[in-house]
């Protein structure tokens, strides 16, 4: 099948499953060592090996030397809320962490084990968690539902010495703000005091929320709304948020500062900027409550498969900036542009850590990076083509945690810089190499 | 948000319907630990003649804390004697509630501390504090506050299959 079939959304399943049966999945552990005859099994395995787990006995810090953890992290998921599936279970989510761990490799140069897990309780994901930190230098949470998702995050961030991820919320959140950060230059903006709405509060918009104010939005000028309206402190559920959903309640409490209540129209009278994230569309809202909002308003509409208006509808009714979460329109709000320079970036430093100030960095520079090529309405944002951009963001999330304090490894920064490049490069010569010997091959008729 | 100035007092009968909507909150607040805690339909009715005995006894205490005109937080604390145990006169906080806005001050603290001084000046010795079992906000609150737990209470409702057998009591 051509590049365009395989673009053909209609075609993708088909392909999907036939390729699916085809290769048996997507990611399979290479070595990285010459095994010439048996003898070097000597070196590679016993008696030689003894020697290199007594250096770490003694020294646990030397496993991000002596072996394959500083390059590798952990895709977590217990499936419960598999993109757009819901509750499918470990088993059939394992298709998407395998997806997600060829990307952590192909852009950026990781080996990311996928591991679909069969415990969903909150204590029993935090203590499997825990229990692999030695093995790896990184955990990416993926696919877990929310509020749990929240709660996992928050505690095992604090309790871990190595970095914690979890991309269906950091991952939106900072490829979100480095969209926005572009779209507010664009329409002569700044985060402190444009009045934000953030439709929909799930996983990814809570994020956003809560990362634009550590970015520097007063809280008060955000205003989000779930699937009963406009949080804040009077509606009639907020004790049972408290109780339920501390994450939504602390925000309830934080954000509105003018306390409006209500729904979208509300919200959106007066406001600079929106944000959806909340169920597919088309006409997922009434598109003339864009007419509400300020001139040369922002609007993000981030549902997939279909984003909650159109996006000609938005620019219709006024909208200056339009972002989707979908690659046939422009400014693509994509995690891809984050994650793999993200991860890049702590395990070239061997960061203890992922923080907002990280993420900030990082979107940070994916936005210059933007930039850098001319801003306008379509192009707020890289988009997965610019391969250049991993290993920028990479060295900026290096350098943040350098600064933080938090890496365990200090580089300059055209070291950061060529150290993510290579990696990545290598990784990108690997596949391309594997393909032209045949090891990965390509099914006959495509 | 600017923090609220509050002002702790006795309530009276004027506050009855300010406290009778904090009271439907807490209510229905103790059913999401616990379904046993599942508020009556008729809930609104039931705090507002619950809030009016309470005015007119004199073995209960209700502080509000208003802001401005609006309640934002009150305490509820009954008195009883212990036919059995020193020190006998008790006081048993049976409600306490803050609303959200208000919460990350230290207006429970001062809820708490205002009531402890009323029970004082009534001659209670013992104070104890009653609330859902699962509340870990409260045990923590309380625990912070010197308290310890005292009394357990367990719960069981009958079966709805259940066959009544003949009683002889």
């Amino acid at each position: 099948m051509s590049k365009d079939e395989r673009k053909d959304s209609s075609k993708v399943s088909e392909l999907a499953i036939k390729y699916a049966s085809f290769y048996g999945g997507k990611v399979e552990i290479a070595p990285k060592v010459p095994v010439r005859d048996l003898s070097d099994f000597s070196v590679w395995y016993t008696p030689g090996v003894a020697a290199v787990s007594s250096a770490i006995y003694k020294d646990k810090s030397l496993s991000f030397e002596y072996t394959g953890r500083r390059n590798t992290i952990a895709i977590i998921t217990d499936g419960s809320r598999v993109l757009g599936l819901g509750n499918i279970g470990p088993e059939a989510a394992t298709p998407v962490m395998e997806g997600k761990s060829l990307i952590f490799k192909f852009l950026g140069g990781i080996d990311a084990i996928p591991l679909s897990i069969g415990v969903h309780k909150i204590d029993e994901i935090i203590q499997f968690v825990k229990a692999l930190e030695p093995a790896f230098a990184g955990i990416n949470l993926e696919d877990i539902s929310s509020p749990k998702c929240f709660e996992i995050l928050d505690v095992l961030r604090k309790s871990l010495d190595i970095p914690v991820w979890h991309d269906d919320q950091q991952g939106t959140a900072g490829v979100t703000l480095a969209g926005l950060i572009n779209a507010l230059k664009l329409t002569g903006r700044s985060l402190n005091g444009t009045q934000i709405v953030l439709y929909g509060a799930g996983a990814a918009n809570i994020a956003t929320a809560r990362l634009l104010i550590v970015a520097g939005c007063d809280p008060g000028d955000i205003i989000l709304l779930d699937s009963k309206g406009i949080l804040h402190p009077e509606r009639d559920d907020i004790d049972e948020l408290s109780v339920k959903h501390k994450t939504k309640y602390d925000l309830a409490i934080k954000t509105n500062g003018n306390r409006k209540s209500g729904g979208l129209s509300e919200a959106l009278n007066g406001a600079d900027v929106l944000i959806a994230a909340s169920h597919p569309g088309p006409s997922a809202f009434d598109k003339d409550l864009i007419l509400t909002m300020n001139k040369e308003p922002i609007v993000f509409l981030l549902a997939n498969p279909v984003p909650e208006l159109w996006p000609s509808e938005a620019e219709q009714n006024g909208a200056k900036v339009v972002a989707t979460g979908r690659s046939d329109f422009p400014n693509q709000v994509n995690n891809s542009l984050l994650f793999p320079a993200i991860f890049r970036g702590v395990l070239d430093v061997r960061a203890r850590a992922i923080t907002d100030e990280m993420v900030i960095a990082a979107s940070e520079e994916i936005a210059k990076f933007a930039e850098e090529s001319g801003l306008s309405s379509t192009h707020i944002l890289p988009t997965m083509l610019d391969l250049e951009v991993y290993a920028r963001v990479a060295s900026k999330v290096g350098e943040k945690a350098i600064e933080l304090g938090l890496a365990r490894k200090n580089l300059s920064t055209d070291e950061l810089r060529l150290t993510a490049s290579r990696i990545i490069k290598r990784s990108r010569k690997f596949m391309s190499s594997m393909i032209e010997n045949k090891l990965i091959e390509i099914p006959e008729g495509s | 948000m600017a923090k609220s100035v509050y002002v702790i007092r006795k309530a009276d009968v004027d506050d009855i319907r300010g406290i009778s909507e904090l009271l439907v909150r807490l209510k229905k607040l103790n059913g999401e630990f616990d379904p046993m805690f599942k508020v009556v339909s008729n809930v609104i009715e039931k705090a507002e003649s619950y809030a009016r005995e309470t005015m007119g006894s004199d073995k209960d205490i209700v502080l509000v804390a208003k802001v401005e005109k609006k309640i934002v937080g009150l305490i509820k604390a009954v008195l009883k004697d212990r036919r059995f145990y020193e020190p006998v006169i008790q006081g048993i906080i049976v409600d306490l509630y803050v609303l959200p806005e208000n919460r990350r001050g230290k207006l429970g603290e001062d809820l708490l501390n205002s009531m402890m001084n009323a029970l004082k000046q009534r001659g209670v010795e013992i104070v104890t504090a009653e609330f859902p079992t699962q509340n870990t906000l409260a045990i923590n609150f309380y625990q912070k506050q010197g308290f310890r737990a005292l009394v357990s209470t367990f719960a069981k409702t009958f079966p709805n299959d259940l066959i009544l057998k003949k009683s002889d009591y």
